[in-house]
């Protein structure tokens, strides 16, 4: 245990929850401390979104009402390239996890299914990005893909973070209905996802009564936290 | 989950946190629509409230099933308090309701519980689009996420998969209540 990692997800409210059910610590390598995305995942201001693709499998979610504010569109742009970089780690990490052959049972067909659900996001903000999206960054998640139990921590952290995350984001959303619109039928299956995670390493799928949203700076000092994001942002 | 302590975890979901939201909520001055969403989904925590309610006291649960109804049930008795709070006296009056034994045994509230729950997630996803005030929207967001994860563990002691679809698929107002219409579980 000469390396520790710890993946600090919450600071208030659910904080209480988590913290009894227990702190999600592991080891694995030592440079994990450094924030390295701080700040660089967002920041395309001037780039303007024209219309949000429709959802893939129903209607009545397009971009038609986008609002036309040249601000508005700067901070959806900023905002879903804050949850495309969210959707490239997670879909990443299942991908990986799936590939590295150390899964089983239920965890395995857990990152199966999830990770085409992080995969048909990634491609659904590509989409209604364009040439605004940013890149995917390169990755290292420092062995949490090729153990089942690390794999299983590291979901749990980074579902119950994608959550915190879009719900963070919902109010500055207000005045741009179709990107709320989608977003809120994405948040649903991350906490889906969430529940999903902690009910097979037995934790309470619903810990608490409301979910507590995070700022995207508390969201983005935590991913920096776990060093998962080595490059390109 | 045999370690965990399921009084430790009451305590959680009793928790009756975010007096300071409350008080936020309470003061602001939601629109005529907001108020009409908030009694929307005020109707729907009833419904809710009042079906777990009723199968805890029914008694027929047992298991990982009886946890459940009794954690999502606190959670649901939170969303009313929170949205009555809110809405103070503009607040909808309880329905009354008839769950024609649906709560009499395992089998059928674990179905039943699955479609409130999956239906709650796509009234919520349909109604984020649509409210006005900023600190609204974000506590209707955080019933909502609770509400997917609610519906995620109940189909997951059933055996179906938790998370079926990539994106959850949002229903309007008129599509909710003619789908709890058609339950006939509200009387009155």
């Amino acid at each position: 245990m000469t390396d520790h990692v710890s993946v600090e997800l919450v600071d208030a409210g659910e904080a209480r929850a988590a913290a009894r059910e227990d702190p999600l610590s592991y080891s694995r390598g030592g440079f994990l401390r450094r924030a390295l995305i701080a700040g660089g995942a967002v920041g395309v201001g001037g780039v303007l979104i024209t219309g949000l693709p429709g959802l893939p499998g129903f209607a009545g979610v397009t971009g038609t009402d986008v609002a036309s504010a040249a601000e508005t569109k700067d901070l959806a742009t900023d905002i879903l390239n804050y949850a495309l970089t969210l959707e490239y780690l997670e879909a990443e990490f299942y991908t990986r996890a799936s590939a590295s052959g150390a899964l089983r049972g239920e965890a395995r067909s857990f990152a199966r299914v999830v990770g085409g659900h992080e995969r048909a996001h990634v491609e659904y903000l590509q989409k209604a990005l364009g040439a605004a999206a940013v890149a995917k960054p390169t990755f290292d998640f420092k062995g949490t893909t090729e153990d089942q139990d690390l794999f299983l921590a590291t979901a749990v952290v980074l579902e119950d973070t994608g959550v915190a995350a879009y719900n963070g984001k919902a109010a500055d959303l207000i005045n741009d209905k179709a990107v709320l619109a989608a977003a809120a039928s994405v948040v649903s299956v991350e906490a889906r996802h969430a529940a999903w995670a902690r009910d097979i390493v037995g934790k309470t799928p619903a810990p608490i009564w409301l979910d507590t949203p995070k700022s995207q700076e508390q969201i983005l000092a935590a991913v920096g936290r776990t060093g998962f994001i080595t490059g390109g942002v | 989950m045999a370690n965990m302590d399921l009084a430790d975890l009451e305590a959680l979901a009793d928790f009756d946190a975010d007096g300071a939201l409350r008080e936020t909520l309470a003061a602001t001055k939601a629109s005529a629509n907001d108020v009409s969403i908030l009694n929307f989904a005020l109707t729907l925590e009833y419904l809710e409230t009042a079906f777990y309610e009723e199968a805890v006291r029914v008694g027929a649960l047992e298991g990982e099933t009886l946890k459940f109804a009794k954690i999502v049930r606190n959670h649901e008795r939170g969303h009313v308090t929170l949205l009555e709070g809110a809405l103070g006296s503009a607040a909808v009056k309880k329905p009354r309701f008839d769950f024609q034994g649906t709560t009499e045994n395992a089998r059928t509230f674990r179905a039943t519980a699955i479609v409130l729950e999956d239906t709650g997630v796509a009234a919520y996803a349909g109604q984020a689009g649509l409210l006005d005030d900023p600190e609204i929207l974000t506590t209707a967001v955080r019933i909502h996420s609770i509400e997917a994860r609610h519906a995620s563990w109940i189909r997951h002691i059933v055996g179906k998969v938790p998370a079926p679809k990539a994106f959850d698929e949002p229903l309007t107002r008129a599509q909710v209540l003619a789908a709890v219409g058609k339950t006939g579980f509200i009387v009155g």
